[in-house]
């Protein structure tokens, strides 16, 4: 499956992601999610960023909380709600929201 | 152009999921495309009347408001939701709708693509 | 005619938060969706506990006497009254120890032959492909 995993939280839902495959894999981190592309707790980048996966991060919510794209892993690309929304309807065919 | 579905029980106050569906759903009908907004739990109370804009909370009628206006976009309440928080039929949004829990499986029969954000 | 399977994935702890109860409610509102849809359309939904999730299978939830709410035994007795599909990590229930005499597996009580399935995380993995649609509560 060609799936989109919205990733809204920073302590909650690795578990869940961890076991998660697809054929075709984008993480996409929104709301709190955002800081596993830009925080380096004890020095080390997000385990998530390991996946075989493609990474996005959504602009808004990493300037809502004081970020810019420059802060971002360059594993992960930063995205509008335009983006988003091509994302949605072009690139996977089922989405959930973690 | 394709249909999105997005189901959402986060609440209006307190969290900041359904701002990010209702940006979404912009984005997706300035696109071009079709949204349904099914609103549940907590989330119901986005498609209550009278809603005052404070800076300290999300203020997103006026959006919906554009929203509905263009004919590509619907949301629908959860009844059971509303009347368990004491928000009856008569304090409904003009122009949102409100049904049982089916309507919101059947919008995701017809949808090309689904999104439901399960609660904070 | 078609039919769209939706899969409800439940990995929330109950009570605190509506999620879990809510995807009960919403899946089992499957059996009534087709007054809204064409004839021969259908609606099937699936319901898969992992992870955290998996606590709302526990026997013996006092809800209705402390809380005065259904339970989500109850709501996973109904689900199965009703033929659904549920399905129970394995590998998280062992995770927690529990063992499967202490989560709900029928609704024999009630008159109900559908089981609850406790399958390896890989079998929730391939309803999840085999779906429409994904809804993680």
């Amino acid at each position: 499956m060609k799936l989109g995993v919205l990733m809204s939280d920073f302590r909650t839902g690795s578990d869940v992601l961890d076991r998660l495959s697809a054929e075709k894999l984008g993480i996409i981190f929104v709301g709190n999610g955002i800081y596993h592309a830009t925080v380096k707790e004890g020095g080390k980048t997000s385990p998530i960023l390991e996946k075989s996966a493609t990474y996005y991060v959504l602009t808004e919510d990493l300037e809502s909380r004081g970020f810019t794209s420059a802060n971002v892993d360059s594993r992960i690309k930063p995205v509008t709600y335009n983006d988003m929304v091509d994302l949605i309807f072009n690139e996977y065919e089922k989405f959930i929201w973690i | 152009m394709g249909k999105l579905t997005i189901g959402c029980f986060a609440s209006l106050v307190g969290s900041v999921s359904l701002d990010f569906t209702v940006k979404l759903a912009e984005a997706a009908v300035k696109k071009g495309h079709k949204v349904d907004l099914w609103v549940s739990g907590n989330a119901t109370m986005l498609s209550k009347k009278g809603q005052r804009a404070f800076k300290d909370y999300s203020a997103l009628q006026k959006t919906i408001n554009g929203l509905l206006e263009t004919g590509n976009f619907q949301m629908t309440a959860c009844e059971a939701c509303a009347e368990a928080r004491g928000y009856h039929k008569e304090d409904t949004m003009e122009g949102c709708k409100r049904f049982s829990m089916d309507w919101y499986l059947a919008s995701c029969f017809s949808a090309d693509r689904v999104l439901h954000i399960g609660g904070d | 005619m078609a039919t769209k399977r939706l899969c409800f994935v439940i990995r929330t702890l109950p009570y605190k938060i509506e999620g879990s109860r809510l995807a009960m409610t919403h899946a089992i509102a499957s059996q009534t969706v087709e007054i809204y849809l064409e004839d021969g359309d259908l609606v099937e939904a699936s319901v898969c506990f992992i992870a955290d999730g998996v606590l709302n299978c526990l026997k013996n939830q006092a809800a209705m006497k402390h809380y005065g709410i259904t339970s989500i035994e109850q709501h996973l007795k109904n689900s199965l009254l009703l033929d659904m599909k549920v399905m129970i990590c394995k590998e998280d229930l062992e995770k927690f120890g529990i063992s499967e005499d202490t989560i709900v597996k029928d609704a024999e009580d009630l008159g109900g032959e559908t089981v609850a399935q406790i399958v390896p995380y890989s079998e929730i993995q391939k309803e999840m492909e085999a779906v429409d649609h994904l809804l993680f509560c």
